[in-house]
């Protein structure tokens, strides 16, 4: 192994480290009795998992397991997020399948998909506000899920187009001498080359949109998603491990996901 | 006989810049072994994707057995095409490749797996049904594009440069193949190269293109022996071209000036040609005699032998003469003399052998010299 | 075949026409949740109010009254500078990470693994991993706790408040904006091109810049265009996080939470053009198109 491999592995090493290192003071926080979120840890415990609320204390001290708002916020997360997930992949594949051919002003359409990452979060947020007002529409989750796929498209849309096959337009005309209709080249041979893809955007669309708060802020009313009730409840009460024990009981269970997802998708990464 | 294919003045525009077909028109009969060859870029492949439907083209007219082809999609053409890059499906294997146009035509099981068998053991790939395209070599890839375009058994057969990536043993064995092939299921087969032997020995209809345009189409003895344009000449088979101009007349045979001096030639059908035109004066190298045989010609020149070379059953001569013109000058083996390389000998030919071909090329504006001797 | 056979279908001609089918649905998200309400808030930062009966009285006293307030220099040098910053930060971190990735880690499943333990703390709550730095950069986190021991500091560094903090979580937050699109530029270049640069001669720092660099550059002002605008848009980290520090962003929360829609609104169409200059700039000097097409 050469000196770059080996640079190489430390400095992986090193990145994942840096990502990974709140993790773990979070996770080690999470089981500490007292209030602080600092060291030293003075005592361990699980009461911030699952301690029963005495009906007295603020909403920073209840367990996690017992804020009914967290579970709320949790339920709303997941729709959003299952909804974007499966909008960004359905308009992903559609937007990409199309761009990727000549067609009048693409260059121009491939930009305004662009522009749904580029413009600020602060500023389209304020928009789709405008509108919701000036059209008296009320805000749904729904809508936040929509909001968010404009801004996971782009992402999902560049990591489309660029990993296509360069000869997949060839594959599809050489299956329809084949005697191929269009719906079978779809099925039998479009689709199985890119499906990586579309799997990949659907994830996209749902890390996304699970992380954001901006625009969500903006937009919903009420609990909100997980990103936007925690955020909240962090600015505007004390800062306690109840929500480390959030974050780990997220975490495990995103890494039970990811690793069965890894497993899978492993089996088909040449 | 009917028609198998008919085209009409058609045109195709790439962008605004490339125009890879101008008004090409041509038929094809039914039953036929037409091959097109063309020097690359010609717009060959060009012209079968818009047979096969993959390509729209922009004016024009398109007819399948007859069939106006606007608008039908090419899953209902009753073709099937080998695409010049095979385009082999990179998440099917080589036997799911081949049974792929025949699960389409909705065959049955058992019917398939017989199919694609015969197929694959036709190009010399049986028993690598299992094996996925990127496990193959270049040339098994190609042959697995060949099985799979074959099976489907389509009343014109689109093969774009079938034998490009072959070695020449599998060449020779799979131009019998496809004679074979041919001759037994009786469609008709379009193929391109750009491979003149494949061309003079496979095809029944040589059609020979230049950028976008058709110089000549006919039989292959009829292109080789008489080519309508020097460009034609030139691709088809070896030709030795001088630039020439008509000096005069005398009944049948007509008089010269060239390059390499007065030469005469005696042109079938091209009594009308004028004094004082220019003209492209052509002979075969295998037309052409050396020493005591050229004595008797009509031609005569002398000339410095400057090199050889060696083709098995035949031995091709270049020689230098009147400056800077080459001449060849082919010899079947067994009558090869001992002839020493920088000595001059006599050259001669009849005059009876000798072409004269008016036209350049097909494409406006281009001058006999810049088609000899290029630009 | 008979002729009636040879028509085209309904399929046919949707097929023919797909290309401009397949667009619809995107498209009509993007007027709906993109061009409509960006032309909201360009259309009602010329107004002076905007009540439920639509926006009242048309007038330029937003944009006059932004460009002339004395905190404005602060302001934009801070979303400027603060988001600029942000950008290096997550490219020296992220390109090395990406073209490692693709180049020295040779084996596709290690690829695939490291691609995805970088996704799984994006499942964890952003809030809680910002406020997991706390034990580790906070007031009486580990780092100011060493330093106060080891004597080197008396008093805390404010590590986590403060401009510091933006440069610690933006770059953290957006250090995948970074690492996506380089390596995928970098995963599209032909590993021939490269060989063909050694066998030339060129010495590894040549081949680096001329040829890997280089090619990879669509990635990279890709990265830098997601994670500027990214930082551009939160005002929660600046709010919450960097003391209040003043960014157009955080104006914008502000003067919108305090209902002064039409200010709000003309500080917003001032970020989406300052947002644009910079992919514009940017769209100059390299063609991004090339990472897609
Ligand atoms: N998709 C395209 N866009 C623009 N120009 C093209 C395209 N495809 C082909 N051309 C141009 O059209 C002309 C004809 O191309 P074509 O592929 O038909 O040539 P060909 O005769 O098959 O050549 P070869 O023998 O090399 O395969 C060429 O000049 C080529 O550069
Ligand atoms: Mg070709």
């Amino acid at each position: 192994m050469g000196w770059g491999d080996r640079l190489a592995k430390v400095y992986i090493a090193l990145i994942i480290l840096f990502i990974y290192l709140p993790v773990f003071f979070m996770i080690a926080l999470s089981f500490k009795s007292g209030a602080k979120v600092s060291f030293p840890i003075e005592g361990l415990t699980l009461d911030w998992y699952i301690k029963p609320p005495t009906g007295y204390e603020y909403s920073a001290y209840i367990s996690i397991m017992h804020d009914k708002n967290f579970f709320t916020a949790l339920n709303n997360s997941l729709f959003v997020s299952i909804v974007t997930a499966l909008l960004t992949c359905l308009l992903v594949t559609t937007t990409a399948l199309a761009l990727r051919k000549r067609i009048v002003g693409r260059d121009l359409l491939f930009y305004l998909f662009i522009l749904g990452f580029i413009v600020p979060g602060v500023a389209l947020g304020l928009g789709v506000t405008f509108m919701f007002r000036l059209f008296g529409i009320e805000s749904s989750l729904l809508a936040v899920a929509a909001i968010l796929t404009v801004y996971t498209v782009p992402f999902g849309l560049i990591l489309m187009m660029s990993r296509f096959d360069p000869e997949l337009a060839t594959y599809e005309y050489a299956a329809s001498v084949l005697k191929a209709s269009p719906l079978s080249v779809f099925r039998r041979i479009t689709l199985p080359l890119i499906i990586f893809e579309v799997i990949s955007a659907a994830i996209i669309g749902f890390l996304l949109s699970w992380g954001e708060v901006i625009r969500t802020q903006f937009v919903m009313k009420g609990t909100g998603t997980l990103a936007t009730y925690i955020k909240n409840e962090l600015s505007i009460n004390p800062i306690t491990p109840k929500w480390f024990a959030a974050g780990t009981i997220i975490a495990i269970v995103a890494f039970i996901g990811l690793a069965i997802f890894a497993y899978i998708m492993s089996r088909r990464v040449r | 006989m009917g028609k198998a294919l008919e085209t009409k003045e058609l045109v195709k525009w790439y962008g605004k810049e490339v125009l890879a077909l101008n008004k090409v028109t041509f038929d094809v009969d039914a039953g036929d072994f037409f091959v097109i060859i063309g020097p690359s870029g010609c717009g060959k492949s060009t012209l079968l994707k818009i047979i096969a439907g993959i390509l729209d083209y922009d004016s024009g007219k398109l007819y399948i057995n007859g069939v106006d082809m606007k608008n039908v999609p090419s899953y209902k053409r009753d073709v099937s095409m080998m695409l010049e890059n095979y385009a082999l499906f990179p998440h099917m294997n080589v036997f799911d490749n081949v049974a792929f146009g025949l699960r389409m035509l909705g065959k049955d099981k058992s019917e398939i797996e017989k199919e694609v068998k015969e197929a694959l053991k036709l190009v010399g790939l049986a028993g690598l049904e299992k094996r996925m395209p990127l496990e193959l070599s270049g040339g098994q890839r190609q042959r697995v594009a060949l099985a799979r375009a074959l099976v489907i058994n389509p009343s014109i057969l689109l093969l774009d440069e079938p034998l490009s990536h072959v070695d020449y043993r599998l060449q020779r064995k799979l131009m019998e193949d496809l004679k074979e092939i041919h001759r037994k299921v009786g469609n008709t087969f379009i193929l391109t190269t750009h491979v003149q032997e494949h061309a003079l020995s496979l095809a029944d209809t040589v059609m020979v293109m230049n950028t976008g345009v058709i110089e000549q189409i006919g039989k292959p003895e009829e292109v080789y022996n008489n080519p309508a344009t020097v460009f034609a000449a030139r691709f088809v088979g070896e030709i030795n071209l001088f630039s020439a101009q008509i000096k005069s007349w005398d009944g049948e045979l007509c008089y010269l000036n060239t390059e390499i001096g007065e030469l005469k030639a005696n042109p079938k059908n091209k009594n009308a040609l004028p004094s004082g035109d220019k003209v492209a004066y052509a002979v075969r190298p295998e037309r052409v005699k050396i020493g005591e045989e050229a004595r008797l010609c009509d031609n005569k020149i002398e000339a410095k032998l400057v090199s050889y070379y060696y083709f098995g059953h035949y031995m091709e001569y270049v020689f230098q003469a009147g400056g800077n013109t080459k001449i060849k000058v082919s010899v079947p083996t067994e009558k090869v003399g001992n002839l020493t390389l920088g000595s001059t000998y006599l050259l001669g030919w009849s005059a009876k052998d000798a072409l004269l071909i008016e036209k350049p090329c097909m494409i406006e504006g281009l001058d006999i010299e810049e088609v000899i001797y290029g630009k | 075949m008979s002729a009636p056979q040879l028509k085209m279908g309904l399929i046919d001609r949707v097929a023919k026409y797909s290309r401009y089918l397949l667009l619809l649905p995107g498209f009509v998200l993007l007027l709906l949740f993109l061009l409509i309400p960006l032309s909201m808030i360009v259309g009602i930062s010329f107004f002076e109010r905007f009540t439920i009966a639509g926006p009242e009285t048309f007038t330029l006293k937003n944009y006059i009254a932004f460009f002339t307030s004395p905190q404005m220099p602060t302001i934009l040098l801070n979303t400027f500078g603060m988001s600029l910053l942000a950008c290096f930060i997550s490219f020296v971190l992220g390109y090395p990470m990406a073209y490692f990735l693709v180049f020295r880690v040779k084996s596709a499943r290690a690829r695939f693994f490291i691609v995805s333990l970088l996704l799984v703390p994006f499942l964890i709550d952003w809030s809680v991993r910002v406020v997991a730095w706390l034990p580790i950069l906070g007031e009486s986190g580990i780092i100011n706790y060493a330093l106060m021991s080891l004597g080197v500091i008396k008093e805390p560094l404010e590590l986590l408040f403060g401009r510091s903090a933006l440069l610690i979580i933006w770059p953290q937050t957006y250090l995948l904006w970074m690492i996506f699109p380089s390596y995928l530029a970098l995963t599209r270049i032909d590993p021939d091109i490269i060989n063909a640069a050694k066998v030339l001669k060129a010495p590894p720092h040549r081949v680096f810049l001329d040829v890997t660099f280089r090619l990879s550059l669509p990635g990279v002002v890709m990265g830098f265009i997601f994670v500027f605008v990214s930082a551009l848009g939160d005002y929660i980290t600046p709010a919450l996080w960097a003391g209040g520090i003043q960014t157009l962003g955080l104006s914008v929360a502000n003067y919108a939470a305090n209902f002064v829609w039409p200010y709000a609104a003309a500080l917003s169409t001032i970020l989406v053009v300052i947002a644009l200059l910079v992919l514009y700039v940017l769209l100059k000097v390299v063609d991004i198109k090339k990472l897609v097409y």
